[in-house]
């Protein structure tokens, strides 16, 4: 029994970290622009689409590198185009917006592609256990947590280190103040809204290898990255990084104990943060 | 003191008695006007969501029909229609309010659907209410011709006992009894773990776990690992359409498939062909395959639907809604009547003629139940076909419906006719 928990939770971190990738995308939009971007799992499966689409010609390391390139370039037209308009609007605008973009996405991915499973495949080498006793550690799945966490630390390397990361952490806290300083922020949202969808498209990209590609790949997936986001607490990266761990862990878990009970275990994780501590494990207090 | 509430009351009162009174007016009205037009066949089946693929096929296959139904002079010598409504994938409101626009609205004359076994249940009650000939196209749920069948409601797939006790058998004697069950957390799920639980008691085999996993789960991996712990023989896996291909992906990504037989009841090409071809594994039951090359009619089908389907071959999908739509033209021109309870009694117990049943045994629908009893294709996958990249399954064994079906008696139906 504790080793069936063991292998639980070292596999619940390796899909908690997945988790964590998505939903850092998501909060990064969140925490800058106040938009909850639904259309975040359209993003994911345009960008696992596009990786298949272009692995044909560029391989499959090809298409992990330019596809989530190309998914945040139609994030960045779609927030000029549409997005830009709701900004500062009642945040109902916003929701309805991403919402109706989020079924647009996932019809046009069915009108290109058909209602169908796309089979994609990953590289072989990547698909073999290493062992048989931790027959869960694939190459893939180890691959999986590397890449989420090299994106993890380029993305807080970005936002402490860099001029750009400043200014989005600082519009992050006082939006107006950063504006009256002379920051475009305009072109800062723009910018941070691209990042935000390139990690969708590179969790799109490595998702496909691991599910069913089809048109509603995202919107299976968006759940835990929102519940992940409440419970790190609205704000925070780091947060939105341990919620993604949290939420992986406690469905493994759990999926020892109650097999049935996985994806009800992380809505009342949520349900425990928010009575217990409702600005999220480590979000700041009054923020939203 | 509320001046206009009585009045308004009143207004409305009289608005409710004036829209009824004009309607009871109007109706015989609609119907003449609908004798001299065409016959509509109304189809309720997922356009979106998880089963929007399987929804797609099905009315590709009804429209096929449709086609030929009216080549060949249509419905007791009238034009035959298609109308076809999105039910959703998973939303049963709709699906009935769907229902409700295609008899109330449209005035159809006969209802097809659904992919999703509850939305079937749904269905066949409204069509019950309303008096209508129901073809249940690919909800597999026993329920449906068992404990809630309806004179009114017949089905073209087969009902998931019917998988289960075709496919047992051959896993017990092949791979051993010692079974682990991934059951997806719905009554298709459940009717096909106790249908598989029933054969293990009656043969001295052992369930060594099982673990419910909700619809629409995407990583089973933990599921897998406790599966793994279990040891069993043979890993039974229930899931459909895209729970499949997670699961089966992922198991085959861990190695498993190398160290237990992983199998199930109901497999499609859907799954399959969405499945990397190393992944393309396992022991299943097909309820129609494309590649029957002595059955007669079968290959004018398999052109007919690479035609209008990009050049890919039909699946049991396609087949359903054939089925479906030209069982509606073949109870009304039987018995000469669009009346729904002459065809319903026309029915039973007939047997479909072989450009229709494209099967071998001679399907028939059963009296007492309304379920067709078909041929089921036992096999395994095969990641690629030697002379078609869609040729995925192996027939290893083809079983008649009414051999591995519950007698009716056991089923639970209780049939009601009308007066």
């Amino acid at each position: 029994m504790t080793q069936l928990v063991l292998f639980n939770v070292f596999n619940g971190l390796i899909i908690g970290a997945f988790y964590a990738l998505m939903a850092l995308g998501l909060s990064l939009i969140l925490n800058l622009s106040s938009v909850i971007n639904f259309a975040h799992g359209g993003f994911l499966a345009l960008g696992a689409y596009l990786a298949f689409a272009l692995t044909p010609y560029v391989g499959f390391w090809g298409a992990l590198l330019l596809s989530p390139l190309l998914t945040a370039v139609v994030g960045v037209v779609v927030e000029r185009v549409l997005i830009r308009r709701v900004y500062g609007r009642d945040p109902l605008y916003s929701l309805l917006l991403t919402f109706g973009l989020a079924f647009m996405l996932e019809d046009g991915l069915r009108a290109v592609w058909g209602p169908g499973t796309q089979p994609f495949s990953v590289p072989d080498w990547m698909q073999t256990p290493l062992s048989d006793e931790y027959f869960f550690l694939t190459g893939y799945r180890l691959f999986m947590v590397a890449l989420a966490a090299v994106a993890v630390l380029l993305l807080f390397l970005l936002l402490s280190r860099t001029r750009i990361g400043m200014r989005i952490r600082a519009g992050t806290l006082d939006l107006e103040t950063v504006s009256v300083l002379g920051v475009n922020v305009r072109a800062l949202r723009t910018l941070n809204f691209g990042v935000g969808i390139f990690l969708a498209g590179l969790a799109g990209v490595l998702a496909a290898g691991m599910l069913g590609l089809q048109p509603t790949l995202g919107t299976d997936l968006i759940m835990p990255s929102f519940v992940a986001i409440i419970i790190g607490g609205l704000g925070s990266l780091p947060g939105t990084l341990l919620g993604g761990l949290l939420v992986g862990v406690a469905s493994g878990v759990t999926a020892v104990f109650f097999p049935s009970a996985t994806e009800a275990v992380i809505y009342v994780l949520m349900a425990l943060v928010l009575l217990v501590r409702p600005r999220g494990l480590l979000g700041e207090e009054g923020r939203f | 003191m509320h001046p206009g509430k009585p009045i308004l009351a009143g207004r409305r009162a009289v608005l409710v008695a004036a829209t009824a009174g004009a309607a009871q007016v109007a109706a015989p009205f609609v119907r003449t006007a609908r004798a001299a037009a065409t016959v509509k066949i109304g189809m309720c089946d997922p356009a979106t969501g998880t089963y929007a693929e399987n929804g797609r096929n099905e009315v590709m296959g009804a429209q096929l029909a449709v086609d030929q139904i009216n080549a060949k002079g249509g419905i007791t010598g009238r034009k035959v229609e298609l109308l076809v409504e999105d039910s959703t994938s998973a939303d049963t409101g709709t699906a009935v309010q769907k229902t409700h626009k295609l008899i109330d609205r449209d005035h159809v004359d006969f209802l097809l659907g659904n992919v999703n076994s509850a939305m079937a249940l749904a269905l066949g009650q409204i069509a019950n209410k309303a008096g209508i000939l129901h073809v249940v196209t690919g909800g597999h749920t026993d329920a449906v011709t068992g404990t809630d069948c309806h004179w009114n409601v017949f089905r073209v797939c087969n009902t998931t006992r019917m998988e289960t006790n075709s496919v047992a058998s051959t896993l017990a004697n092949k791979y051993g009894k010692r079974w682990y069950f991934l059951t997806p957390d719905y009554a298709f799920g459940h009717t096909l773990q106790i249908g598989f639980e029933t054969y293990l008691k009656a043969h001295g085999g052992t369930e060594v776990g099982a673990a419910l996993t909700p619809l629409g789960a995407t990583d089973f991996s933990s599921y897998l690992i406790q599966a793994q712990a279990a040891r069993p023989e043979v890993i039974i896996l229930l899931q459909a359409g895209q729970d499949a291909v997670n699961v089966i992906k992922q198991a085959v990504q861990f190695g498993l498939d190398k160290r237990f037989h992983l199998a199930g009841a109901q497999q499609e090409l859907e799954v399959l062909n969405g499945l990397p071809p190393e992944a393309r594994i396992g022991t299943w039951v097909f309820e129609w395959y494309w590649k029957q090359p002595n059955v007669p009619h079968v290959s004018d089908f398999v052109a007919a639907i690479r035609q209008r389907n990009h050049g890919k071959v039909p699946t049991a999908r396609h087949w359903f809604g054939y089925v479906g739509a030209w069982t509606c033209a073949l109870a009304a021109n039987g018995a000469n009547s669009l009346d729904a309870v002459k065809m319903a009694k026309f029915l039973q117990g007939y047997k479909l003629p072989p450009e229709v049943a494209l099967m071998p045994n001679e399907p028939y629908y059963r009296q007492g139940d309304n379920q067709l009893m078909p041929t089921l294709y036992v096999g395994h996958a095969q990641s690629k076909g030697s002379d078609d990249p869609e040729d995925l399954f192996v027939v290893d064994q083809e079983v008649k419906g009414v051999d591995v079906a519950l007698p009716v008696d056991q089923t639970g139906c209780k049939m009601k006719w009308p007066a």
